[in-house]
C-alpha cells in the first residue's frame, strides 16, 4: 500500500537505533514494534514491499505518542513526526485507523460553544465522581470561568479549544504577566477556535488544514505576534508553513511564539518581586522541547519568581499525555507516566511546572501537583 | 594458510618434543609448583623456550617466550620505562600466566589475565595453536587467551605470549599508619595501587606524578599519622581469595589483607570452596575437549 | 491478569500459532511476552548492521532468569536455536537470527539490582542501558567505564556479548576488564555463575571466555559490573593538523612517552565537517585531521599530561592546540565525536562502518591505503577512530538503491580488512565478528586455531544451538549453516 511517504525522507533512517531510549513506548515495552526505528521499518515494509497491513502493523503506528522525542536524538535528522502524521493520514483516509467515534469526538473542538457546554457537564460529572478515573481528568475542572477581555493590540494570546474550556485561568494568568511586562493583549477567543493539533495526530490532516485556514484568515489583519501558552498548539501552529506549503502559511508560522519563548526575551521588563517559596521541577512538554526546541526559555522566565528550579533526570522523556493518547491508550500512557512520576519523586519538588495542558492534566491524574509557569509567575507578581 | 602457521623454529622444535607417549608437564622455576595439587607420577618434564622475541615500546606490547623469567623481561622493559602486570617472585612468564596470580599491586597494574593479548600453546596433539592477537584491542573470535591464562597448563602448554605493557609511573611511595579504617583509606585516595591491612596497621602504595602523590599523602595525613616506609610488610605463606567485603571480618593470628581486592595472606590455608555444578560441567567439558587423553599436567586441576 | 486479558490470551492462542513451539513458549511466558506475527518477524530479522540474511522465529520478552531457563527448555524440546538480543545496535550482525531461531529480547530485564560500593560492583540486568547505569551511579561518585558511541542506547548485556570498547577504554580497558561475574543460562537450561567478586575466582576463567562470545555460549541474565571512581580532574584537548599522518604520529609518540590518556580520538576532515554541520561542536573545518585527547586523574598529573600532549602535538606540526575551558565546551567536543556516525547521514543514506585494529605505528600508513582503496572502488570514505589503541573505523558511505554500489562497498571493505591484517593487525577491535567478519577468520587464524576456538565454544554449548552460524567460518562445526540461510517460502521476511 502506498502510504504517500516521501521516499527520500523515509530512506534517511539508517537503523542505528539511537532513537530507542528516547521513545516512551519502547522504554516501557522493550518492543521494536513500539520504537521509532521499528515503525519506520514497518512504513518501508508497507510502502516499498507491499507488506500487508496486519493488526500488529496498525497497532505499531497507533501506539506512537507522537512526542517526537526521537527527532533530536536522531543523528540522521529523520523527519519522523512528518512521516508518522502522513502515515496516519493515509491510514485514516483508508479507514484503517481513527474510527468514526473518534472523529466525532474531535468535532466539538471546532465548535467552542458546544465544547464549553460539554465541559461544564463533564466538570459537574467529575465532581460527582462519575468520570472514569483512567481518563486522568483533574478533579477541579471549573464549571464556570471568568471571561477574557482585550487590554491592547501589541500581541494576540491564542486561547484555543480544550484549554480555554478547562484551563482558562492559565490564559488569564498569562495575560496578566504579559501586561505586567508592558504589552497590550488581545485574546483570540472565537477568532481562532482550534489549532487542529489533535486532529493532525489522529491523521485527520484535512480538518487541520481547514482549521489552519480559518485561523490564518481571522488573524491576518496585521503582523502582530501570536503567543501560545499550550506547547502542543504552538507546535502545530508553527508547522502550518509545512502543512499548507504556502508563503502565507510560512509567514503566519513565523509570527507564532510560545509564551515562555516570548517572555524570555522580555524578562527584564517584568517587575522584581519576592520569589514564591517553592521548589519547582520543570517538566518539559515534548512539543516545547523536541518540536519547538524552546524549553530552556521556561527556566529563564521562571527562575526569578520561585525559590529553586530543579531538573528531572530523564532526559526529557515523554510523560505519556500525547494529546488524546492518554485517553485512547490508557494502559501504555499509565506505564509511561509511572516513569515520569518516579523521576519527579527523585527530586521531590513542591510543584511541577508544565507548559502544556495535556501534560498537566495527565500528571494531575496520577496525583502530581502541577501548575503552568504562567500561573506561578502571576502568583508571584500578585502576592 | 601457510603464512599464518608459526614459523619460529624454537617453538616448532619445542612442539615436536611434546609429542611423546608419556604425559608431560612444563616446568618453570617451581615458585608455585604445588598450586592445583601434586603432579602425577611418571610425567615427563619439559622446559619452555626462552627469550624476548619482539618488543615495541610505542605499541606497549611485548612478545616473549614462556621460559623467560619475569625479572629478565622486566629488565628489558625498564630500559624503556615500562613493565607488565606479572608478579615478580622469581618465576617465569609462562608460569605466571599459567598460574594467573595477580601482582600485590593489582589495583595499579591490572590483572595478569588482562595482560595476555595473544597466547601460543602446544595442544595435547602437538599442534601449535595461537589465540588472541598481537594488538592492544581485539575481539576477533573466541577468547582463548582468557581460557588459557590461569589454566595451570591443563589445556595446552604455553610457549609464548604477547603481553600488554604499562609505563612505570614517575614516582611511587609506600605509606604506613596504625589504627585507621582501611576502607576509609581506600576511599580517600583516587587510585592506590595497593592498600594492605593486618588488622592493626594499614599500608598504602601510591604511584603517579610526584605532585599528585604529595596531594594524596596530605589527604591521608588528615586521616591518620601516615609515614613513609620502604615497602610492604612480609606476607604470611597461605593465599586466600575472598570478596573485598569479607576482609573487614577476617580473623587469623597473622594475616595481611589486600583491601578492595580481597586477597589475604594468612598463617593457615583457605578451606576448599564448593564449586557451582553448572560451572564445573563446563570446565570438565573443556578439559575433555582440549586434552582428551589427560596427558597435560596430570594431577593438577582448576 | 484481568478477565479481558485472559480472554485475549485464549483467543490469541487458539487463533495464532498452529505451531507447537509457539504454544509452549506462550504456556511458559504468557501471550504478551511472545510475538510471532509478521511485523515482529520483519523487525527482529535485523540489527543495526547492513546484513539482510536474517530470518526470525518467535521473539520472547523474559523478565526473569527463570523465564530464560523456561525458554531454553522449550527451545531444547523443539530443537530450535536461541539468539539473545539487547538493543540491536550491533554493526557486525551478531544478533541477526539465522534459521528462524527463538529470539530472546532482554530489554525487559533492565533492573539495576544493587550498587555495592564496598566490592565496587553493580549487579544489573542485561537489558540495562549503558548510559542509564552511569547516570544511576553518578550520585555514588562512580561510573561504568566502557562508553561505546552508542552508550545512550546499547545495553550491558550487549556490551558483555561484544566485549564493547569506547573512547575511554584506552586507559580503563574494554568491557572484559569491567565484568566481575556473569550469571548465564546455558543452552541446557542450567544456570551458571561465571567469575565472582574475588580477585581471582576459582577454576578456569570462564567469565573471560564468555565476555565477547557474541551470544554463542549462553544467555547472560545478570551481570556484576565493576564500577570506577569518577576522577576529580578532567582535561580535554583538541589538536588540529594539516595531515592525518601528523595526527597519527602524535598519538604514537604520546603513548611512547609514557602518557596514557583516558581517550585519544582522531577524525579526518570529511567527518569533521559533517559533524560540524550537524552539531556545531566547534571543530575546525579546515584541518586535515583533529585529535581529541582527554586526560583524567588528579589535578597536578592531569596538567602535566595535558602539557606533554600539547608539546608532542606541536612537535608534530599541530596547527592549533585548544583546551576545553568549561564543562559545556568539553561536553560539546564529545558530543561531536559521539554523533559522528549519524552525522554522515546528511551525505549518503547508508553507511558501512568497519572496525579493525592495527599497530599504532602503522596507523598513518594504513590510513593512506584506506583512502586509496576507497578511491579505487569509487566509494566515499571517512575516518573517525580510537587512535589511542590503533582501532580504525573507516566509514564507507553509499546509497544502496544505486545498483552495484553495495558490491563495491563490500569489495572495498574486504581490501581494508586485508590491509589491516597485512599490517600486523586484527579483524575487529570492538564490533565483533558476527556474520560480517566470518569470511576473514581463516585469514587471521589457522585451522588448528579455529578448531580450538570451536572447542571453547563447545565446552559451553556442545549442541550448537546458541546463536549458531556466527563467529567461526564455514567448515567449522556450529558454522555449517547452509540450511540456516534459507527462508521458508511464502513467508514475509
Amino acid at each position: 500500500m502506498d502510504l504517500h511517504l516521501n521516499k527520500e525522507e523515509l530512506n534517511t533512517c539508517v537503523q542505528c537505533g539511537l532513537c530507542l531510549p528516547h521513545c516512551p513506548t519502547f522504554r516501557v515495552t522493550g518492543d521494536e514494534a513500539m520504537s521509532p526505528r521499528g515503525r519506520i521499518k514497518l512504513m518501508r515494509e508497507v510502502q516499498d514491499h507491499d507488506a500487508p497491513l496486519t493488526k500488529e502493523v496498525i497497532r505499531s503506528f497507533e501506539t506512537c505518542v507522537q512526542c517526537r522525542g526521537c527527532e533530536p536524538a536522531c543523528p540522521s535528522g529523520v523527519p519522523y513526526g512528518h512521516l508518522m502524521e502522513q502515515t496516519r493520514e493515509t491510514l485514516a483516509e483508508a479507514g484503517e485507523i481513527t474510527p468514526l467515534w473518534q472523529r466525532l469526538a474531535f468535532k466539538p473542538l471546532e465548535q467552542p460553544v458546544a465544547l464549553k457546554m460539554g465541559s461544564a457537564a463533564l466538570a459537574i460529572a467529575a465532581k460527582a465522581k462519575l468520570v472514569p478515573k483512567r481518563l486522568g481528568l483533574p478533579a477541579d475542572l471549573a464549571v464556570r470561568q471568568e471571561s477574557l477581555t482585550a487590554s491592547g493590540d501589541d500581541l494576540y494570546l491564542f486561547t484555543g479549544c480544550v484549554m480555554d474550556a478547562w484551563q482558562r485561568d492559565v490564559h488569564a494568568a498569562g495575560q496578566r504577566v504579559l501586561e505586567a511586562a508592558g504589552f497590550g493583549v488581545t485574546p483570540t477567543g472565537s477568532l481562532a477556535p482550534c489549532c487542529g493539533a489533535l486532529q493532525a495526530h489522529a491523521g485527520l490532516l484535512d480538518t487541520t488544514r481547514d482549521l489552519a485556514q480559518t485561523m490564518m484568515s481571522s488573524l491576518s489583519g496585521d503582523d502582530r505576534p501570536i503567543l501560545v501558552d499550550s506547547a502542543g498548539c504552538g507546535a502545530a501552529m508553527k508547522d502550518y508553513g509545512h502543512l499548507l506549503g504556502t508563503p502565507e502559511a510560512q509567514a503566519f508560522s513565523a509570527r507564532v511564539f510560545d509564551i515562555q519563548e516570548w517572555l524570555a526575551q522580555h524578562v527584564a521588563s517584568l517587575p522584581k518581586v519576592e520569589p514564591l517559596d517553592l521548589v519547582v521541577a520543570v517538566q518539559d512538554p515534548c512539543h516545547l522541547r523536541h518540536v519547538q526546541k524552546v524549553h530552556l526559555a521556561t527556566r529563564t522566565v521562571l527562575a526569578p519568581f520561585v525559590r529553586q528550579l530543579v531538573e528531572l533526570d530523564d532526559d526529557g522523556l515523554c510523560c505519556g499525555a500525547g494529546g488524546a493518547f492518554s485517553v485512547l491508550e490508557p494502559e501504555l500512557a499509565g506505564d509511561i507516566r509511572a516513569r515520569k512520576v518516579d523521576a519527579i519523586q527523585r527530586v521531590s519538588p513542591d510543584v511541577v511546572a508544565s507548559a502544556n495542558p495535556g501534560c498537566s492534566m495527565h500528571l494531575g491524574g496520577a496525583g502530581v501537583a502541577t501548575e503552568h509557569p504562567m500561573t506561578l509567575i502571576d502568583r508571584a507578581l500578585t502576592t | 594458510m601457510s603464512t599464518l602457521a608459526v614459523t619460529d623454529e624454537v617453538l616448532v622444535e619445542f612442539a615436536r618434543q611434546t609429542v611423546t607417549n608419556s604425559p608431560i608437564a612444563v616446568e618453570g622455576n617451581r615458585t608455585r609448583w604445588d598450586v592445583g595439587g601434586p603432579l602425577a607420577n611418571g610425567v615427563q618434564l619439559l622446559k619452555a623456550p626462552t627469550g624476548v622475541v619482539e618488543y615495541q615500546p610505542a605499541e606497549m606490547t611485548v612478545q616473549v617466550r614462556a621460559g623467560t623469567t619475569v625479572a629478565e623481561l622486566h629488565k628489558v622493559l625498564a630500559e624503556h620505562g615500562q613493565r607488565t602486570s606479572l608478579p615478580e617472585r622469581g618465576g617465569t612468564v609462562g608460569g605466571a600466566v599459567a598460574v594467573g596470580e595477580n601482582h600485590l599491586e593489582v589495583l595499579g597494574r591490572g590483572s595478569v589475565r588482562n595482560a595476555v593479548l595473544q597466547v601460543r600453546y602446544v595442544a595435547a596433539d602437538g599442534q601449535l595453536v595461537t589465540g588472541g592477537g598481537p594488538v592492544v584491542k581485539n575481539v576477533s573470535g573466541f577468547n582463548l587467551p582468557k581460557l588459557i591464562a590461569g589454566s595451570l597448563g591443563v589445556l595446552g602448554s604455553i610457549v609464548e605470549v604477547v603481553l600488554r605493557t604499562n609505563p612505570i609511573p614517575a614516582a611511587s611511595r609506600w605509606l604506613q599508619a596504625t589504627g585507621v579504617d582501611p576502607g576509609a583509606v581506600r576511599n580517600a585516595v583516587l587510585a592506590p595501587s595497593a592498600v594492605l591491612w593486618d588488622g592493626d596497621t594499614t599500608w598504602v602504595h601510591l604511584e603517579g606524578h610526584l605532585p599528585d602523590l604529595d596531594a594524596e599523602t596530605s589527604v591521608l595525613g588528615d586521616l591518620a599519622g601516615f609515614e613513609e616506609v620502604q615497602g610492604p610488610p612480609a606476607l604470611p605463606p597461605h593465599r586466600w581469595l575472598v570478596r573485598p567485603q569479607d576482609v573487614s571480618g577476617f580473623s587469623a593470628d597473622r594475616f595481611v589483607a589486600s583491601v578492595g581486592v580481597g586477597t589475604i595472606w594468612a598463617d593457615k590455608p583457605q578451606p576448599a570452596r564448593p564449586q557451582d555444578p553448572a560451572v564445573a560441567a563446563v570446565a570438565q567439558r573443556a578439559k575433555a575437549l582440549f586434552d582428551p587423553t589427560g596427558r597435560l599436567n596430570p594431577g593438577r586441576s582448576r | 491478569m484481568n478477565l479481558l486479558g485472559k480472554a485475549k490470551d485464549l483467543l490469541g492462542r487458539a487463533s495464532a500459532s498452529n505451531d507447537p513451539l509457539v504454544d509452549d513458549l506462550v504456556d511458559a511466558l504468557g501471550s504478551d511476552a511472545v510475538k510471532v506475527d509478521a511485523a515482529h518477524r520483519a523487525l527482529y530479522a535485523h540489527d543495526a548492521s547492513v546484513f539482510d540474511a536474517g530470518f526470525a522465529g518467535p521473539t520472547c520478552y523474559p523478565e526473569t532468569t527463570e523465564q530464560v531457563v523456561a525458554i531454553m527448555a522449550v527451545a531444547e524440546k523443539h530443537g530450535r536455536a536461541v539468539v539473545p538480543r539487547g538493543a540491536g545496535t550491533g554493526l557486525a550482525g551478531g544478533a541477526i537470527p539465522l534459521g528462524a531461531p527463538v529470539i530472546v529480547a532482554l530489554t525487559k530485564m533492565n533492573q539495576i539490582h544493587d550498587v555495592d560500593t564496598v566490592n565496587r560492583v553493580a549487579w544489573v540486568g542485561p537489558g540495562v542501558v549503558n548510559l542509564d547505569l552511569t547516570n544511576h551511579l553518578r550520585p555514588f561518585g562512580f561510573h561504568f567505564a566502557p562508553d561505546p558511541s552508542s552508550q545512550q542506547v546499547c545495553t550491558i548485556g550487549g556490551n558483555v556479548a561484544n566485549n564493547s570498547g569506547g573512547p575511554h577504554c584506552l586507559a580503563y580497558g574494554v568491557t572484559d576488564a569491567h565484568v566481575a561475574a556473569v550469571e548465564v543460562v546455558l543452552i541446557d537450561g542450567s544456570v551458571a555463575m561465571l567469575g565472582g567478586l574475588e580477585d581471582e575466582p576459582d577454576g578456569l576463567d570462564l567469565r573471560g571466555a564468555f565476555v565477547g562470545s557474541e551470544g554463542t555460549l549462553g544467555i547472560a541474565t545478570k551481570v556484576a559490573v565493576r564500577i570506577t571512581k569518577n576522577p576529580p580532574a578532567v582535561t580535554t584537548l583538541l589538536l588540529s593538523f594539516d595531515s592525518v599522518a601528523d595526527a597519527a604520529n602524535t598519538v604514537s609518540e604520546v603513548i611512547a612517552a609514557g602518557v596514557v590518556p583516558a581517550a585519544m580520538e582522531v577524525m579526518d576532515q570529511r567527518i569533521t565537517v559533517a559533524v560540524e554541520n550537524y552539531v556545531g561542536a566547534g571543530y575546525p573545518r579546515d584541518a586535515a585531521a583533529v585529535l581529541l585527547a582527554e586526560v583524567e586523574g588528579l589535578e597536578a598529573g592531569v596538567a602535566l599530561d595535558a602539557k606533554k600532549i600539547s608539546e608532542i602535538g606541536r612537535a608534530n606540526n599541530a596547527t592549533q592546540v585548544r583546551v576545553a575551558a568549561t564543562d559545556e565546551e568539553r561536553a560539546l567536543l564529545w558530543k561531536g565525536r559521539k554523533t559522528a556516525f549519524g552525522a554522515i547521514a546528511q551525505i549518503a543514506p547508508d553507511y558501512y562502518l568497519h572496525d579493525t585494529v592495527v599497530p599504532r605505528a602503522k596507523l598513518a600508513a594504513v590510513l593512506e591505503q584506506v583512502y586509496e582503496i576507497a578511491d579505487r572502488h569509487d566509494v566515499i570514505v571517512m575516518n573517525v577512530f580510537h587512535a589511542g589503541d590503533g582501532n580504525l573505523h573507516p566509514l564507507l558511505l553509499f546509497d544502496r538503491t544505486v545498483e552495484g554500489t553495495l558490491e563495491r562497498v563490500h569489495a572495498a571493505g574486504a581490501e581494508i580488512v586485508r590491509a589491516s591484517l597485512d599490517a600486523g593487525g586484527v579483524l575487529s577491535g570492538e564490533h565483533g565478528v558476527g556474520v560480517e567478519k566470518q569470511p576473514y577468520m581463516a585469514e587471521m587464524f589457522t585451522d588448528a586455531d579455529l578448531d580450538h576456538q570451536n572447542r571453547l565454544r563447545q565446552s559451553f554449548d556442545p549442541v550448537c544451538r546458541a546463536n549458531p552460524g556466527k563467529v567461526l567460518p564455514m567448515g567449522h562445526s556450529c558454522a555449517d549453516i547452509q540450511s540456516l540461510r534459507q527462508t521458508p517460502p511464502g513467508v514475509w521476511g
